[in-house]
């Protein structure tokens, strides 16, 4: 047992901040519970109703509870799933009555027959996931389809019967399994082989639907498993998004956010940094920004649309037309916050207006600046989305917006994480780079990134220094350590 | 001026210090403030902020200025600066009158105004480079200036890696480092604790006579002006003026023993009874007692 070398620290400490582990696990919790909700919402079974997905059909005599013919992965609710069953149950022993009776009907000898085609036609789902049958349907080939696939089937349910085949686990039910028995035993009776000719047409027992359950989720709520598997065909080029590649429009988006932020970047800045070092500019700029920005820049689609066409410039314009206003009042306040102390001092020293604005004001709000325009540009993003439907939809908009009238929820949900994630790491990377751009504006511990910008700049600087050995090597040390005499 | 007032009997200077003003008055003025005053517009209407201003100050004097708080002290040294204009009378700096800020005026503000994007080195040259002087002479210049306060162990730090004593002796260099005809300095010392002023008010001291330094020193602390004047001008409030001109008899170099000797204590007992005059020290709050008789201290 190692000796506790640091006092515990509370976990609820008013106004302290944690440090180590302590922050970490708040921090990975963050994004967990989030996706914790997520998987909660979309996988609790009692949230949702349960609901079956067919994977084998039949078709109940009852046609008054059982209107419509049910096929392959049509998907219904338990309790009615139930009586599915339970109705096709009922009417075998109802059969099975009569056969022992000897009362069995036939209404027509072609009428029974095409009732158990049907049976044998049900069978199907059985047949393709063992692998026992694989021609596919086309509609040249219908007619020899179903002869080849009667065919196939009669001599599987022989050898199923005779025990020499065994249906893979979860295809077949043991229930259906011997119903599969008993009919062969009456097909085999007629003819061992599919002779549409000699063929039974005293009724055979129906297969007992089967079904897989699936959580009955609203459709705006899949899986979180669904959304990674489709994401991930959807990036790799691998799904049914047809004409849309997702990286193709990935780029284009990316094209219309940088290209609207960078105009608006050096169009903005210098007037803004005017409005904030000179009093005339911000009064001569600023009102009307004030008053332009709370007209929203959608608003203003179709006019660009008339100026710019309809291709990616009037898209450019409006993340230009939402950011600029912002960048304005943002950068000129930005500007107006620097120290006027600061300003005396530089002019006691000698200062001229050029001067003060380039070696003073400029320098001085570089770091702010930075932080204004990594703001600024999630602004930038917000208004993407709306830009790409103005004109041709364009961009990973066009994705969401034409999966998301479809209901593909699972389509668009990637979508929208990718570009969450694109602002996100951006943002990351550029707060990180902060520390490396300007040393001298971040007090206390350094981001990740900016220690290793230093390790490796303080590696090289050693490696330069080996040559001669000379006393600034102790000036280099003595900047290092942030302690005070 | 202030040659004409006549000196308190208990501020009588010895034959030292006496012929050491002698010397002073020898010099030429480096900058005079003739009948100057500041009126400043408000909701309540014009307010006398300054009202006829008169001194001089010689070349290597250093004066103190001392007041209440509200009684237009840094208002004077922003004028002198020329960050601010008076609205009657005048400012001249060796006989130019001053119209705004400039070099042959260095100025020391009482808040941190280092350049925090600069190095110390770099804050040091900026003066300088302000007029173009880069390059090698400069910076084994600046170099000179950082080493007559000690810091050359920190000419490649930041603002942000300095205690508050360490950055206002980068500000001394700084202001230094242009060679002023006068130093203004605006409470300088004011946001350090009582251990780093002292060492500050030493320093200052050495930095004073190794150069051709002028100062003008603006406190509130009547220790500190005593400590490090030649003269000392007392402004009054209300209205805002020159009241009285002392100079301070105690002898050169002052060390922080003399904080004790009679000439010391004369001085500032002058300065208490200036600044807050008998009947305002007389003046006691109401207060009500919350102790039992028998629990009584006294």
């Amino acid at each position: 047992m190692s000796k506790r070398t640091k006092p515990r620290e509370p976990w609820f400490a008013v106004g302290k901040p944690l440090s180590g582990y302590q922050a970490a696990i708040p921090m990975a919790l963050s994004f967990v519970i989030p996706i914790l909700i997520w998987c909660f919402a979309a996988y609790a079974p009692f949230l949702w109703h349960v609901d079956y997905r067919i994977t084998m059909t039949s078709e109940p005599s009852d046609k008054e509870a059982f209107p419509a013919t049910y096929v392959v992965d049509d998907t219904m609710e338990e309790s009615f799933f139930e009586s599915f069953q339970d109705s096709i149950r009922q009417d075998n022993k109802i059969l099975k009555e009569q056969r022992e009776a000897g009362t069995v009907e036939v209404a027509s000898a072609r009428a029974g027959r095409r009732a158990n085609q049907k049976v044998l036609k049900n069978f199907e789902p059985v047949m393709r996931a063992n692998g026992w049958f694989t021609t596919e349907k086309t509609e040249e080939n219908v007619s020899a389809y179903f002869k080849a696939y009667f065919a196939a089937t009669y001599e599987t349910w022989g050898k199923l019967a005779a025990g020499e085949l065994k249906p893979a686990s979860g295809t077949l039910s043991r229930e259906n399994l011997a119903i599969v028995k008993d009919n062969w035993a009456l097909l085999s009776s007629v003819s061992p082989t599919y002779d549409s000719g000699n063929f039974l047409s005293e009724p055979i027992y129906r297969l007992i639907p089967e079904g897989k359950k699936v959580v009955g989720r609203p459709a705006y709520l899949p899986a979180p498993h669904e959304v990674v598997v489709r994401g991930w065909q959807d990036f790799r080029g691998e799904s049914e998004l047809g004409e849309l590649n997702v990286w193709e429009k990935y780029a284009s988006s990316l094209r219309v956010v940088i290209s609207g932020f960078l105009l608006c970047v050096l169009i903005g800045i210098p007037l803004a940094l005017l409005a904030g070092t000179f009093s005339f500019f911000a009064r001569l700029f600023e009102p009307f920004t004030d008053f332009f920005r709370y007209m929203p820049a959608p608003a203003f689609g179709t006019v660009l649309m008339a100026i710019f066409g309809v291709d990616q410039q009037p898209k450019i314009a409006l993340v230009f037309l939402g950011t600029f206003p912002q960048l304005i009042l943002m950068v000129a306040n930005t500007t107006r916050l620097l120290e006027q102390p600061m300003l005396d001092a530089a002019q006691t020293l000698g200062a001229r207006k050029g001067q003060l604005v380039w070696r003073v004001v400029v320098p001085g709000i570089l770091p702010s600046l930075y932080n204004d325009l990594r703001i600024l540009l999630g602004w930038a993003w917000t208004w993407l989305v709306v830009a790409e439907l103005i004109g041709t939809k364009s961009g990973l908009t066009e994705i969401i917006d034409t999966q998301g009238r479809r209901f593909h929820f699972d389509h668009v949900y990637p979508i929208i994480l990718l570009i969450g994630l694109t602002g996100f790491l951006t943002d990351q990377v550029l707060a990180n780079l902060r520390d490396i751009f300007f040393p001298w504006a971040t007090e206390g511990k350094k981001s990740p990134l900016a220690r290793l910008f230093r390790w490796v700049g303080s590696r090289v600087q050693a490696w330069r220094d080996v040559d001669p050995p000379v006393a600034p090597v102790t000036v280099e040390a003595s900047t290092e350590g942030e302690s005070h005499p | 001026m202030n040659e004409q007032i006549e000196l308190p009997s208990y501020l009588e200077q010895s034959p030292e210090v006496a012929a050491r003003f002698q010397r002073i008055q020898a010099r030429p003025e480096v900058l005079k403030v003739a009948n100057m005053g500041r009126v400043f517009d408000s909701n309540k209407g014009p307010v006398q902020a300054l009202n006829d201003i008169n001194f001089s100050v010689r070349r290597r004097e250093f004066v103190c200025v001392i007041g209440q708080s509200g009684c237009g002290k840094s208002t004077l040294i922003r004028i002198l600066a020329g960050l601010d204009q008076p609205t009657s009378g005048q400012v001249l700096c060796d006989g130019e009158p001053v119209t705004g800020p400039g070099k042959d005026r260095g100025m020391v503000f009482q808040g941190y105004t280092l350049f925090p994007w600069l190095t110390v080195k770099q804050n040091v040259m900026f003066g300088p480079a302000m007029e173009g002087r880069k390059g090698q002479a400069a910076e084994s210049e600046a170099l000179q200036w950082i080493e007559m306060v000690g810091l050359e162990k920190f000419a490649e730090s930041y603002p942000s890696e300095l205690s508050g004593g360490m950055k206002q002796r980068v500000a001394i260099a700084r202001a230094m480092a242009n060679q002023p005809r006068i130093l203004l300095m605006d409470e300088p010392f004011g946001a350090l604790d009582a251990q780093t002023r002292a060492q500050m008010q030493q320093h200052l001291l050495q930095i004073w006579r190794a150069v051709d330094a002028t100062i003008l020193f603006i406190t509130h602390d009547l220790d500190e002006a005593v400590l490090l004047a030649d003269r000392i001008l007392v402004l009054g409030a209300n209205p805002s003026r020159v009241q009285e001109v002392i100079e301070v008899p105690v002898p050169r170099p002052r060390t922080l023993d003399q904080c004790l000797s009679p000439s010391f204590l004369a001085t500032k007992k002058r300065l208490e009874e200036l600044i807050h005059p008998q009947t305002e020290r007389k003046a006691s709050f109401k207060i009500p007692r919350l102790v039992a008789a028998d629990d009584d201290v006294l």
